[in-house]
């Protein structure tokens, strides 16, 4: 027969169903009325519920000035206010386990800590009682402008099946190096939580001449992120944080992957010519050591691992595999899609792409997060 | 069959306006849409990152409370707007003009009741 009608809901490769894909990023959006009737903190519930709302936009730029007929970024494949609306969604690209945030990627960006305290327990208390008895897996949020707190609520929640990390952001905050941080991460450990740091939506530190600057879209989010996961990621190793919790895992979504292979030989060329200052960096000090456990690279490799959306891999196959090698994707790949924004990854690549042989591929795509999580 | 034919592939019946809808001939899949009144046949994979082109128009989930109920589109040009990345690929040239990138366009007509498209 010549023609025939073509009727799927499925928008990737049908050999996607036959490989179990776990999905690193997935957000949901519920709705703030629903939220704050989580908040159990009074004075909290009564400020969040005016008309100000929960969480006020600071940015100045929108991924909307750069979209063609200025189509929205956030919601370009819709909103998923409830656990039936991710797995309708996540089977249209055969995902069988979106790892869920409640994506608030504007809390970091809010000003008093009382009310995003009351963001990040109500948004908690949420996925536990809507999200995960629907047999879906979750990240709990964590407080990580208040360490202490942090660790409060990772004791709080940690410990409940279904939330199997914890999920914070890179930004032009405080980098994770610092040891006061500490308690965060006693408790992360304690817990056997990965943490995971997305971008946050503060781009650049505004109100300086370099974000003041930026004014495209591609610099503010196509730079922002991945630089500040850069230096997140930089800070961490060198102030010997793993060498201090050297089971801890740390996970930076949407922040980019082609940048491993220059953070890797980079740190380790200046690290081997420059290794006597780690003996002040505070952590080091106060452990008694001179040096890093290991190089640079090495932690890259054991205790980093990054998202892989957008994947935007180099056009002829033969430069994509040498960039997989060198960015040790194996080892630190984990898939993503960022449903529902307009920078959407579905796992095509993995199927029709022949850079990404099957070992690679399951390593990618539910492997390496199996092993992570334990899922 | 030779390369001029016109081949049915559905009824004006059954074409939603403003939607997309995949019909494959000859084993090349191809996203049909009428808009404004005019059909039009172009390669159902995005030139991008291969999606479907005829998935545009689809309702997103609680589609009402985004800016644009539905996904993708179609602009003046005339051009769809890619479901996934809302790419805007021209619907009598095949291109997006931002990255030079094309896909296949394909003649279209309507006789009586059919649709027919040539490949
Ligand atoms: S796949 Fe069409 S715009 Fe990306």
């Amino acid at each position: 027969m010549a023609t025939e009608q073509v009727d799927t809901d499925l928008e990737i490769p049908a050999e996607a169903r036959d490989v179990r894909i776990i999905d690193l990023d997935f957000h949901m959006n519920p709705t703030e009325d629903q939220l704050i009737g989580y908040v159990e903190d009074d004075a909290a519930r009564e400020k969040l519920s005016t008309e100000f709302g929960m969480l006020p936009r600071k940015a100045k730029s929108d991924a909307a000035y750069a979209i063609p007929g200025g189509n929205e970024g956030l919601f370009t494949q819709g909103k998923a206010e409830a656990a039936e609306d991710v797995k309708l969604a996540a089977d249209k690209f055969a995902i069988d386990e979106p790892i869920v945030n409640v994506g608030l990627n504007n809390t970091p960006t809010q000003h008093n800590p009382v009310l995003k305290n009351a963001i990040v327990q109500a948004a908690n208390d949420f996925a536990l009682d809507q999200v995960i008895p629907e047999d879906l897996y979750c990240l709990m949020m964590v407080p990580q402008w208040d360490p202490e707190h942090a660790a409060e609520e990772i004791r709080r929640v940690g410990d409940e099946d279904g939330f199997i990390g914890a999920y914070g952001w890179f930004g032009p905050f405080a980098l994770f190096g610092e040891t006061r941080f500490d308690p965060m991460f006693e408790a992360l450990v304690e817990h056997d939580l990965p943490l995971v740091l997305h971008g946050s939506l503060s781009m650049w530190p505004q109100n300086t001449p370099v974000g003041d600057n930026m004014l495209s879209w591609t610099e503010m989010l196509g730079l922002d992120w991945p630089v500040f996961a850069q230096v997140n990621v930089a800070n961490m190793i060198m102030s010997g944080l793993f060498d201090k919790f050297p089971s801890l895992n740390v996970i930076i979504e949407e922040g980019g992957h082609w940048w491993i292979p220059f953070l890797r030989y980079r740190l380790d060329e200046f690290y081997e010519m420059h290794p006597d200052d780690i003996i002040i960096q505070p952590r080091k000090h106060e452990m008694g050591e001179r040096r890093l456990g290991r190089k640079p690279s090495e932690y890259l490799r054991d205790n980093v691992y990054v998202t892989t959306q957008p994947m935007a891999p180099p056009e002829r196959t033969r430069d994509t595999k040498q960039m997989l090698e060198q960015s040790m994707a194996e080892d630190t790949f984990l898939y993503s899609s960022d449903w529902p924004h307009q920078t959407l990854d579905p796992a095509t690549w993995a199927f029709r792409n022949p850079a990404f042989d099957d070992d690679l591929s399951k390593a990618i795509l539910h492997e390496n997060a199996e092993d992570l999580f334990g899922i | 069959m030779s390369s001029n034919e016109y081949t049915k592939v559905t009824t004006v019946d059954d074409v939603e306006p403003e939607r997309g809808m995949s019909v494959t001939v000859d084993g090349i899949e191809i996203a049909l849409f009428k808009v404004d009144g005019e059909y039009h046949a172009i390669t159902n994979r995005c030139p991008h990152q291969n999606a479907p082109l005829d998935k545009v128009g689809e309702k997103k989930i609680n589609g009402e409370k985004c800016w644009n109920e539905r996904r993708g589109g179609f602009t003046d040009q005339p051009a769809v707007t890619c479901p996934w990345h809302l790419w805007e690929i021209g619907l009598e040239t095949g291109e997006h003009e931002t990255s030079g990138k094309r896909v296949s366009v394909f003649d279209v007509k309507v006789e009586g009741d059919d649709v027919l498209v040539k490949v």
